[in-house]
C-alpha cells in the first residue's frame, strides 16, 4: 500500500518537474535574432553556396523568378512602361503614354521596363538598351557606377580598383569572364555577412551618407536594418561630376531633406564649378526638344516611404515585403520581395491589420494607387506641354517680351522643377502607396510648376505661341510608342514624329552586345 | 460502534483526505501554472503574444485572465478543449489563425467588462463598436507595433 503512494507522490512530483521545466522560463523581451556560424567565407559573393544551411530562405528566394504575375498597377511582368498600346507582355492598360517624349535625348527613351524580382537584375541589365550595345569598340557609353545596384561583386571591384571604378565603362565588366550573371545577383551578400548572416551595407553611397549623417551601422536599431538594408539600391542618386568627388561616384542627394522639395534644391548645386570656384547648378541631361537641363529621378522609395503612414510609424519594408512565414513548423522571413497585392489573402498586411479582410485592405491600396496614377498621367501632359511651350519660345522668332530672357530662365527652371516633381511619383514603385498624401501633392505642385512653365514661356513670345499651344496637347505632341538605339540610326523613322525628328541619326552600327557575348564588327567593307 | 478510535478506518478517512487536499492543491497550482505566461509562451509560436504581454500593461496578469472564462466550471472544460487543440495546431505545424475565433474573441471581450465594468458603468461603450479592442486596439498585443517589436525568426 505505501508503495502506491510513494508511486502516486512520485507521479506528482514527475508531473510537477514536467510542467515546471515546460513552463518556468518567462520569456525574454530582447527578440534576438537567431545567430549563426556559417563557415562560409566573408567574401563570398554568389547564392548557391548558401543554399544548403538556409534552405528555407533560398527557396523563398527563387520565387524571385516568377515573372508572369501582374496586380492592377504592378506586378512582375517587364512590360515596356511607356506601352499602353499593346498587350502584355510588351505593354500593360496602366502605362504612362509620355515617358519617352518626357526623357527624349536621355537613355531611358530607349527603354524603359517593370522590374522583375532580383534574380533577374543582372539578365535585365544585360538586355536593356539603355546601356550601348551598338558601338564598335565595346563601350556602353556610360559608367560602370550602373553595376552598383546590381550585384555584391561590386566589394570586390571596388577593393581593386577604389575610387577609379566608378568612371570606367560599364561594359568592361560585362563579359562572362568578368561576373556570373546568374550567381551573382542581388542575393544574399547584398545584406548580409556571409560568415554570421547578420545584416550588413555593401553599399558605399549609403555607408557614405551614414557617415555625412553622423550614423553608425553598429548602433542602429534592428527595425532601421530592415529598412536601410533595401534604402541601399531603393533610392534616388546621381552620378557625382569630377569637380566636388570621385568622378563619377554614386550619391544619394538627401542632405538637405527627402522630398522633391529639398531634392530640388539640393540639385541647384553639386554640378560643375564655375569660375568663382562655386559649384553650380547638376544636370543629368539636355531635354533634346526644349533644351532644358534635366534631373532624373530614380526609384525614390525608400525617401518616399519613410514619412509616409507606415514608415513615420516605424514600419519597416521588410514587414510588408519580407513577412514572416511559417515554413515546415519553422518561422523565417519570406525572401520573396514583390508586390504584397499578389497574396489573395494579404498575408503580410495582416500581421498588423488582424481585423481587415484581404479585400478590403486590397481596396484600400486601389483607392490611392487609382488617384495617384490618374493625377500623373495629367502631370505628364501638363509637362509635355511645358516643354513644347519652351521649345516654341526658343525658336520664335517674332516680337519678344522686353524681358524674354528672364522669362525664358524661370520657364526652364519651372519645366525642369515640375518634371523632378512628377518623376519622384513615377519613377516610385508603389503608386502613391507608400505615401499617398507626399504622392498626390507632389503630382499637384507639378502641375502647377509646368502650368508656370507654360504662362512664362507663352509671356515671353507676348502670346504669339499660345494658338499653338491651345490644342490639346495629345494631338500637336503625340506620345512615341517606339524608340530604341537600332531605330534612332533610321533617318526616316525619325522623321514620322515632331519630336524625334529632333534627335540626331545615330550612325549605322551593327549590335555588337547580346548579352554578356561581344562580337566585334566585321572589316568595314560596306 | 466497534472500531476503535485510531482504527483503520481513520487512518483511511485521515489519509484520503490529506491525500485528496494534496491532490487538489496540485491541481490548483497546475492550473494556475497552466494559466500563466511562462506556460504558454513554452510553445514558440506564442512568442509574439508573450512578448508583447510582457511588455505591455496588462503584464502582471496571467494569459487566461483574459483568454479562458473566470467561472471555473466554463474554464475547466475551455481550458481543456483550447489546449488540446493547440497541441494538435503545433503539432501539424499550423499558424495562430488570424483573426481569432468568435469564441476566444467573446471570452476576451466578456474578460475586459469583468474588469473594467465601473469604467464604463455610464456610458453604452458596447454599443457601438462589438469589442472593446475595436478602440483599445494596441490591448491586441500591440499589433499595430513594427514586427521587430514583436517577433524574430526562429532558428
Amino acid at each position: 500500500m505505501t508503495n502506491r503512494i510513494f508511486s502516486f507522490a512520485f507521479c506528482v512530483a514527475a508531473l510537477s518537474t514536467v510542467l515546471l521545466a515546460a513552463g518556468c522560463q518567462d520569456v525574454s523581451t530582447e527578440l534576438a535574432p537567431p545567430t549563426y556560424k556559417t563557415g562560409i567565407p566573408d567574401t563570398e559573393l554568389r547564392f548557391t553556396p548558401f543554399k544548403k544551411e538556409f534552405p528555407r530562405e533560398y527557396a523563398s528566394y527563387m520565387k524571385n523568378n516568377e515573372d508572369t504575375v501582374m496586380t492592377e498597377y504592378k506586378g512582375s511582368v517587364p512590360f515596356h512602361k511607356n506601352d499602353g498600346v499593346n498587350p502584355l507582355p510588351k505593354g500593360f492598360k496602366h502605362a504612362q503614354p509620355y515617358l519617352k517624349n518626357l526623357w527624349l535625348g536621355y537613355p531611358f527613351m530607349y527603354e524603359y521596363n517593370e522590374t522583375r524580382g532580383h534574380t533577374h537584375a543582372i539578365d535585365d541589365f544585360l538586355h536593356i538598351d539603355r546601356i550601348n550595345r551598338f558601338s564598335s569598340d565595346g563601350k556602353g557609353n556610360m559608367p560602370a557606377t550602373c553595376w552598383n545596384c546590381k550585384t555584391p561583386r561590386m566589394m570586390e571591384w571596388i577593393r581593386e580598383y577604389g575610387d577609379d571604378f566608378w568612371a570606367k565603362d560599364v561594359n568592361e565588366f560585362r563579359g562572362k569572364d568578368k561576373i556570373n550573371a546568374m550567381e551573382e545577383s542581388i542575393s544574399c551578400a547584398t545584406c548580409h555577412d556571409p560568415a554570421t548572416m547578420e545584416l550588413r551595407l555593401y553599399s558605399e553611397p549609403l555607408r557614405d551618407w551614414l557617415k555625412r549623417s553622423g550614423q553608425d551601422w553598429k548602433t542602429i536599431p534592428r527595425n532601421t536594418k530592415r529598412t536601410l538594408v533595401c534604402a541601399q539600391c531603393h533610392v534616388e542618386y546621381y552620378f557625382a561630376h569630377k569637380d566636388n568627388a570621385p568622378d563619377k561616384k554614386p550619391i544619394f542627394p538627401w542632405d538637405k531633406g527627402f522630398g522633391p522639395e529639398e531634392i530640388y534644391q539640393y540639385y541647384k548645386e553639386h554640378g560643375p564649378k564655375g569660375a568663382d570656384g562655386k559649384s553650380g547648378p547638376f544636370t543629368d541631361w539636355v531635354h533634346a526638344a526644349s533644351k532644358v537641363n534635366m534631373i532624373k529621378m530614380q526609384h525614390p522609395d525608400f525617401e518616399t516611404f519613410q514619412d509616409g503612414p507606415h514608415g513615420a510609424a516605424g514600419v519597416a519594408c521588410a514587414d510588408c515585403h519580407m513577412q514572416y512565414v511559417r515554413d515546415d513548423g519553422k518561422k523565417v522571413s519570406s525572401h520573396w520581395l514583390t508586390s504584397p497585392l499578389k497574396d489573395p489573402e494579404m498575408r503580410a498586411c495582416r500581421q498588423c491589420h488582424a481585423d481587415k479582410t484581404p479585400e478590403f485592405l486590397r481596396e484600400r491600396v486601389l483607392y490611392t494607387q487609382k488617384r495617384t496614377y490618374q493625377q500623373l498621367l495629367a502631370a505628364q501632359e501638363m509637362s509635355v506641354k511645358a516643354h513644347e511651350a519652351v521649345r516654341l519660345a526658343n525658336a520664335h522668332t517674332g516680337d519678344r517680351a522686353p524681358n524674354y530672357d528672364a522669362l525664358m530662365e524661370e520657364a526652364r527652371d519651372m519645366v525642369r522643377k515640375g518634371q523632378i516633381f512628377w518623376d519622384y511619383v513615377s519613377a516610385e514603385n508603389s503608386f502613391g502607396f507608400h505615401n499617398p498624401a507626399k504622392s498626390l501633392h507632389t503630382l499637384g505642385k507639378s502641375a502647377e510648376f509646368s502650368q508656370r512653365a507654360v504662362d512664362l514661356a507663352t509671356q515671353a513670345t507676348m502670346f504669339a505661341i499660345a494658338p499653338a499651344l491651345a490644342r490639346d496637347i495629345k494631338e500637336t505632341v503625340p506620345p512615341i510608342l517606339e524608340l530604341s538605339r537600332a531605330k534612332q540610326q533610321d533617318a526616316r523613322f525619325l522623321e514620322q514624329h515632331p519630336w524625334t525628328k529632333l534627335l540626331p541619326v545615330l550612325p549605322p552600327n551593327k549590335q555588337t552586345w547580346d548579352g554578356q557575348a561581344f562580337t566585334p564588327p566585321s572589316a568595314p567593307s560596306m | 460502534m466497534g472500531t476503535s478510535r485510531n482504527g483503520p478506518q481513520l487512518k483511511w478517512l485521515a489519509g484520503g483526505i490529506a491525500a485528496g487536499m494534496v491532490l487538489l492543491g496540485v491541481m490548483a497550482w497546475a492550473m494556475t501554472v497552466t494559466d500563466a505566461r511562462p506556460f504558454c509562451s513554452s510553445c514558440h509560436i506564442m512568442q509574439e503574444a508573450a512578448v508583447t504581454h510582457k511588455t505591455g500593461t496588462h503584464a502582471r496578469l496571467a494569459c487566461n485572465e483574459c483568454h479562458a472564462p473566470h467561472n471555473l466550471l466554463a474554464k475547466l472544460p475551455f481550458k481543456a478543449q483550447e489546449g488540446l487543440r493547440d497541441v494538435v495546431g503545433n503539432l501539424t505545424g499550423k499558424d495562430i489563425p488570424r483573426p481569432l475565433s468568435m469564441r476566444t474573441r467573446d471570452v476576451v471581450n466578456a474578460n475586459c467588462m469583468a474588469c473594467h465594468a465601473q469604467t464604463n458603468i455610464n456610458v453604452a461603450s458596447m454599443d457601438a463598436k462589438p469589442y472593446c479592442v475595436d478602440c483599445h486596439r494596441s490591448v491586441a498585443h500591440m499589433r499595430t507595433k513594427p514586427m521587430s517589436t514583436r517577433m524574430v525568426a526562429h532558428d
